[in-house]
């Protein structure tokens, strides 16, 4: 099930990592006039190649020059034959189980049969030179099979066949005698670049490479290091351990190639992709010759890490469920969040086994981004949960595409925002480019609401989806003494995301029935923000001695937010039903996107007022109090103040419904949510 | 467990012909090709030759293009001089035809050029195409230079193609 996860994911990336390949090759020819039937070749040449000998003595390439129209057809037919592989592979993405009953390797063999001949009459004709093409051809055989097992030792033999070539290039130097050729260099640059440097010499690289002939010994450096570079790959044979070295030695050699030698050889980066993709089933680490029969090694200890910088209040549930079933758990977080995970106590105290990795105020994030993937790397991590974005999409997918055997997940915040594009500006370019990528390499999501996850699943058919609320509960709390009667709206004042308009009329009505006890409003959340100024000014000016108002400026400590709302009798969440993500997606709560009701619903079983368009779980619907009009909420709170009995036998109510928010329970969501 | 012995005795196959390819060295099989990466041990070179090509009074150079373009205009000069200069590559031939007489004989007139004789227009009509412009007149010269010190200095220079 794993190899055959990490093998979906495999394919579908090479699918369009080799394509893209593929037809830049082609678009290159198409734009230097270098397409059979741009060139039009009147003759063929003999270049000393026993296949293209052999294609010549068919006598295809002087039929073609005979009939000019073949050319075209074999330019057309190189665009177009890749296509039925493209549909098949993405047809199949996200089925994998279809892939091997249906798998047919005719196409893959005639893609890869018309790719080595177009090739040969390229060479033919206008010498295109093979080399540094071979990888193209070698790595299109995975389109031969569909079975992972032939896919990944395809992978391998392209690996090993490119390490050869750099490998072979540094043997034939020491064995030549180029690398003790004192001149070699400065030679080599006049013989290769003879016509850029028989001209007026006014470019930068003609007098570039002016300078390093008559500065040979540091043309000779060049070389020399150039060899070592090569030789360095021979390591690749004995281990795969280097293999991202590997990755940046070949980029900096196709750079110090395009530079040094005006050779774009960029073509050879097509065979970086067997360095970092590979058969996890059969991964043997340090020893890549290993043979088949021997014993594998031992499976990985599953390792998560966490990665969260926005919400630290929807992580509990998350860590007692990592804590549980991982061998190591790691948690990337900001500070603030790291001091505020819980209301009592440490972290360490409530996770002692989880290994918090925390990111210093004003530390940028991308920075702690990078430091999270590169930890990842070198510590093994198997599994990657992230609990936000951050406004790096475009970064994480990045980063991800190269992930290499980790299983990633990702809580989704917004589903309308996820799933859907905008243009706005160069941010919204950056992120509307990325979901899709995205979306390609995540398969496995996480909702704070059944409702969102369902949603989710029936947009993107094929994704893991899975409801894990922010945290457990955390068992019966007895109601707080009966006065004042104590009203909590959690969250930050926003008119965007709440209606307090609705408020503030039900406090009037509470205030004009002068038989009620004291009520006192709790607005728990920043009210210095310029939004919040008018809306503490409306509440105070409501006001009397039976009707107190109380708020909090900047941000308010976890320990204090739980102690509120352990004092609270009603917690009241009066949202806009409907609201603005911040890149302007239309959102509803209950359905696209979660506020953070059930995370303070879940601290202890208290009941809360919410409005009836609200789309609420089941499970939580013991504790709402759907209303629809102030006069509804009003008398909702009244029936809540006046019979004490009942309420507390609401809260018995809620305590027994909400006994099923407990780790176990959550538990097979939680491994379907990691489960490769 | 076979397929995959298959595939690992494939495998070792596809690397012993390319050994052997490579300690060939003068010939190659395609796909088995060299990967030398300029290993030869250089001499100094007696001479160096260069086509320079003229288009409409004005000398093409190598920075006014993309490094591809810069090759398709001087590849095609390249190959018609080896072209001629070989009599349509008859050391080839010869070579063929003293290893596999029987074969050769079969396939000899498919191994053979149509006369040349038009490559100059074809050159002509080809550059246009690449510079984006009619072309009035067409100079290649084959111009040889000798190393001194690290530069270049001209030592012949014959006229090759002339279109007016």
């Amino acid at each position: 099930m794993t190899t055959r996860t990490y093998y979906t994911r495999d394919r579908n990336l090479l699918v369009v990592i080799y394509f893209l390949f593929y037809y830049a090759v082609l678009l290159g020819f198409f734009l230097d006039d270098r397409l059979l039937s741009q060139y039009h070749p009147i003759f063929f040449n003999f270049n000393r190649d026993l296949t293209e000998l052999a294609l010549i003595a068919t006598g295809i390439p002087r039929y073609m020059i005979a009939h000019p129209a073949w050319f075209t057809i074999a330019d057309i037919l190189a665009f177009l034959l890749p296509l039925p592989l493209i549909f098949r592979e993405a047809r199949q993405t996200g089925h994998p189980e279809t892939r091997p009953a249906n798998f047919s390797p005719w196409p893959g063999l005639l893609f890869v049969c018309y790719l080595a001949f177009y090739l040969l009459l390229a060479d033919i004709f206008w010498q295109v030179h093979h080399e540094p093409f071979i990888l193209l051809l070698v790595l299109a055989l995975v389109w031969t099979t569909g079975r992972p097992d032939r896919f990944y030792l395809i992978l391998k033999g392209c690996r090993y066949y490119f390490l050869y070539i750099f490998v072979s290039a540094a043997i034939w130097k020491l064995a030549r005698g180029a690398v003790f050729n004192s001149e070699e260099m400065s030679r080599i640059l006049l013989l290769h670049h003879t016509d850029l440097l028989t001209g007026d010499c006014t470019s930068l690289a003609c007098r570039f490479c002016s300078w390093l002939i008559a500065h040979s010994t540091i043309a000779q450096s060049l070389y020399l290091a150039a060899f070592v570079l090569e030789a360095i790959f021979v390591m690749g044979f004995f281990t795969r351990r280097r293999d991202r070295l590997l990755i940046a030695l070949t980029i900096l050699f196709v750079l110090a190639d395009l530079l040094v030698m005006r050779i774009p050889y960029w073509t050879i980066l097509l065979g970086t992709i067997p360095l970092w993709m590979r058969d996890r089933a059969g991964d043997h680490g340090d020893d890549p010759l290993r043979l088949p029969n021997r014993p594998h090694p031992q499976p990985r200890k599953k390792k998560i890490a966490l990665y969260e910088t926005t919400h630290h209040e929807n992580l509990p549930a998350l860590l007692d469920l990592s804590q549980a079933h991982f061998g190591q758990v790691t948690v990337f977080l900001k500070e603030l969040s790291y001091l505020n995970l819980t209301g009592d106590g440490s972290p360490e105290q409530r996770w002692p086994r989880i290994e918090f990795y925390i990111q210093p105020t004003g530390s940028p994030n991308r920075r702690f981004i990078r430091q999270l993937f590169r930890h990842i790397r070198r510590h093994g991590y198997t599994h990657l949960h992230l609990c936000t974005l951050d406004n790096n999409l475009l970064f994480f997918a990045l980063r991800l595409a190269f992930i290499g055997p980790v299983h990633v997940s990702l809580t989704i915040h917004e589903v309308n925002e996820f799933l859907s594009g905008n243009f706005g500006s160069l941010r919204s370019w950056t992120e509307t480019f990325s979901k899709p990528i995205l979306r390609r390499l995540i398969r496995h999501f996480h909702f704070f609401l059944p409702a969102m996850a369902r949603e989710f699943s029936r947009r993107q058919p094929g994704a893991t989806t899975v409801f894990i609320p922010s945290r457990f509960y955390s068992g019966h709390h007895p109601a707080p003494p009966a006065q004042p009667f104590r009203i909590v709206i959690p969250g930050s004042l926003d008119p965007n995301r709440r209606n307090y308009a609705d408020v503030t009329k039900t406090v009037a009505l509470l205030r004009a029935s002068p038989s009620l006890p004291p009520i006192e409003l709790v607005l728990l959340g920043d009210s210095g923000t310029d939004a919040a100024i008018g809306i503490i000014t409306t509440f105070e000016s409501i006001t009397s001695n039976r009707l107190a108002i109380r708020s909090f400026k900047g941000y308010v400590p976890e320990r204090t937010y739980e102690q509120e709302l352990a004092g609270a009798h009603l917690i009241w969440s009066p949202l806009n039903i409907h609201k603005k993500s911040s890149r302007n997606s239309t959102e509803t709560y209950g359905l696209t996107t979660a506020s953070g009701l059930t995370s303070d619903l879940l601290l202890y079983n208290t009941p809360a007022l919410v409005p009836a368009d609200l789309i609420i779980p089941e499970l939580f619907q013991p504790a709402t109090y759907p209303y629809r009009s102030p006069e509804e909420a009003c008398a909702i709170i009244r029936r809540l103040v006046e019979d004490p009995i009942a309420y507390t036998a609401l809260r018995g109510t809620i305590h027994h419904a909400f006994s099923f928010f407990t780790k176990e329970n959550f538990s097979p969501a939680f491994a379907e949510l990691t489960r490769p | 467990m076979n397929s995959r012995l298959i595939a690992a005795l494939a495998t070792a196959v596809f690397f012993l012909i390319q050994i052997s390819i490579d300690l060939a060295h003068s010939v190659t099989a395609f796909p088995f090709v060299h990967y030398g990466m300029f290993s030869a041990s250089l001499p100094a070179a007696d001479s160096l030759l260069s086509y320079e090509v003229t288009v409409n009074g004005k000398r093409l150079e190598p920075a006014d293009f993309r490094i591809y373009r810069w090759d398709m205009i001087q590849q095609p000069l390249a190959a018609f001089d080896r072209q001629i200069t070989t009599h349509d590559f008859i050391p080839d031939k010869q070579k063929f035809q003293s290893e596999l007489p029987r074969t050769y004989h079969y396939v000899y007139a498919n191994l053979n050029n149509q006369a040349t004789g038009q490559f100059p227009s074809w050159y002509r009509d080809y550059i246009s195409r690449l510079t984006g412009q009619p072309i009035h007149s067409l100079q290649v010269t084959k111009v040889w230079y000798g190393q001194n010190n690290g530069k270049l200095m001209q030592l012949r220079k014959a006229s090759w193609i002339d279109l007016e």
